[in-house]
């Protein structure tokens, strides 16, 4: 299954205003009347959670009603039609995707991909002994800087039972598994990408079935860090971060949302094939990233010297 | 040894709001009042959840749209707002510790810090 990556995150929520402002403030730009899109046309749709035209809610409370997976064509999405059409109800919806669920009954769209081919610069380090990646007399940042998501990478879920899950996005969509969390659950990957993961599924009981988080990459860890910054100095919380992952290699930065789940900035994610094999290791801070920054307003080393003496 | 610190006066809270104070300075809000139907409601800026995280995704979003319930936005756990029982989300089941507010005849609202 040449499955691509999620193209879309459909939410019915609390609040639209607030959400719409997150969404701006985040760096998505806002198309039509409800989606707010990445760079290459990836994002995210927010509707009242009343509107009717929304799937049914999970009924746990969380507001994600839909997940829609760009796909390489047409093909594709006939071929997952016919599988799934195996034991569950498909839809083919107006605009030629496809509706169904999965086996935890949350809602999936499959459509042919809408990303656009991007080419945009990654970021450029000079480092000793290797080639310089910044022409000489380019600097890399300045304060004006305004980095922009440039797609959408992946979602997290909460589920109820991770190994199910697991063997149906494997089994039945073709997902990989490149690492896993030791009871927690798997990191998957598409095989229509090489990102190290475009899901996460975390093992929770029942009531927590949801979304955990959803992220866009940007266009490095600087990227990251100045997006971030930038929603901290607008009055965002941040949740986790700056810090960089281990399983992925990403870097992240997560932030609370009224998207009733965590909204991350991430870059720098590891690629695989199918020769990598999948890592497993005890889930924890310790296993969960190489380092974790904490976020402080501006200080810089130029206040008087100590006062002497004990 | 205990301090008292005052948080605010009552009208500085609206009907149907919240408002996070930071009364030990550290920078981030720590305790949050909600006013609902006349009455004050404390609690410690903890989600129960992980129990070191804090509940607003911007300063003051303490509640839902309808003012009906306090949030966390972090995985959108639903909390009642006079008992701090989360009634939805992750930690459904356990409850906000509660901050014992003061009430002064003037109209400020007060707390005790344990030392």
């Amino acid at each position: 299954m040449n499955i691509i990556g999620p193209d879309l995150l459909i939410f019915g929520v609390d609040d639209v205003n607030a959400c719409r402002e997150f969404a701006s403030d985040y760096g998505l730009t806002a198309e039509g009347e409800y989606r707010f899109l990445a760079l290459d046309g990836t994002g995210i749709e927010i509707r009242a959670k009343e509107d009717p035209i929304l799937p049914e809610a999970l009924g746990t409370g969380s507001m994600l009603r839909k997940t829609v997976y760009g796909v390489a064509d047409q093909a594709t999405v006939d071929a997952i039609a016919a599988e799934l059409g195996k034991d569950r109800e498909v839809r083919t919806l107006e605009d030629g995707s496809i509706e169904s669920v999965d086996d935890h009954g949350f809602v999936l769209g499959f459509q042919i991909t809408v990303r656009k081919a991007l080419e945009l610069p990654a970021e450029a380090i000079n480092a000793p002994g290797a080639p310089a990646q910044r022409d000489v007399n380019t600097v890399a940042v300045t304060k004006q800087d305004s980095p922009l998501p440039r797609t959408l990478s992946h979602v997290v879920y909460f589920v109820p039972d991770a190994p199910k899950q697991e063997a149906f996005y494997r089994d039945r969509l073709g997902f990989i598994t490149t690492d896993r969390f030791t009871h927690v659950g798997p990191f998957m990957r598409p095989a229509g990408t090489q990102d190290h993961h475009t899901v996460f599924f975390i093992q929770t009981p029942p009531h927590m079935k949801g979304i955990e988080h959803f992220t866009f990459h940007m266009g490095g860890p600087t990227d990251v860090v100045t997006a971030g910054t930038k929603m901290v100095n607008k009055g965002y919380q941040s949740f986790w971060g700056p810090g960089r992952h281990i399983f992925g290699s990403n870097w992240f930065w997560y932030f609370k949302s009224p998207f009733g789940c965590n909204m991350e900035f991430d870059a720098d994610m590891d690629l695989h094939d199918d020769e990598w094999e999948a890592r497993e290791a005890m889930p924890g801070a310790d296993n969960s990233q190489v380092f974790l920054l904490q976020y402080r307003e501006k200080w810089a080393p130029m206040g008087p010297p100590p006062p002497k003496g004990a | 040894m205990k301090n008292r610190v005052m948080l605010c006066r009552e009208g500085d809270i609206p009907e149907v709001s919240a408002r996070g104070f930071d009364p030990q300075r550290q920078g981030i809000d720590t305790v949050f009042v909600v006013k609902k139907d006349g009455e004050y409601f404390a609690y410690a800026d903890i989600c129960p959840h992980y129990g070191d995280t804090s509940l607003p995704w911007k300063k003051d979003t303490y509640l839902d749209s309808a003012g009906e319930n306090i949030v966390c936005a972090a995985h959108g756990a639903l909390f009642n707002i006079r008992s701090g029982l989360c009634t939805s989300g992750p930690c459904k089941g356990d409850a906000l510790r509660p901050i014992p507010l003061i009430q002064e005849p003037d109209g400020s609202l007060w707390i005790t810090l344990e030392d």
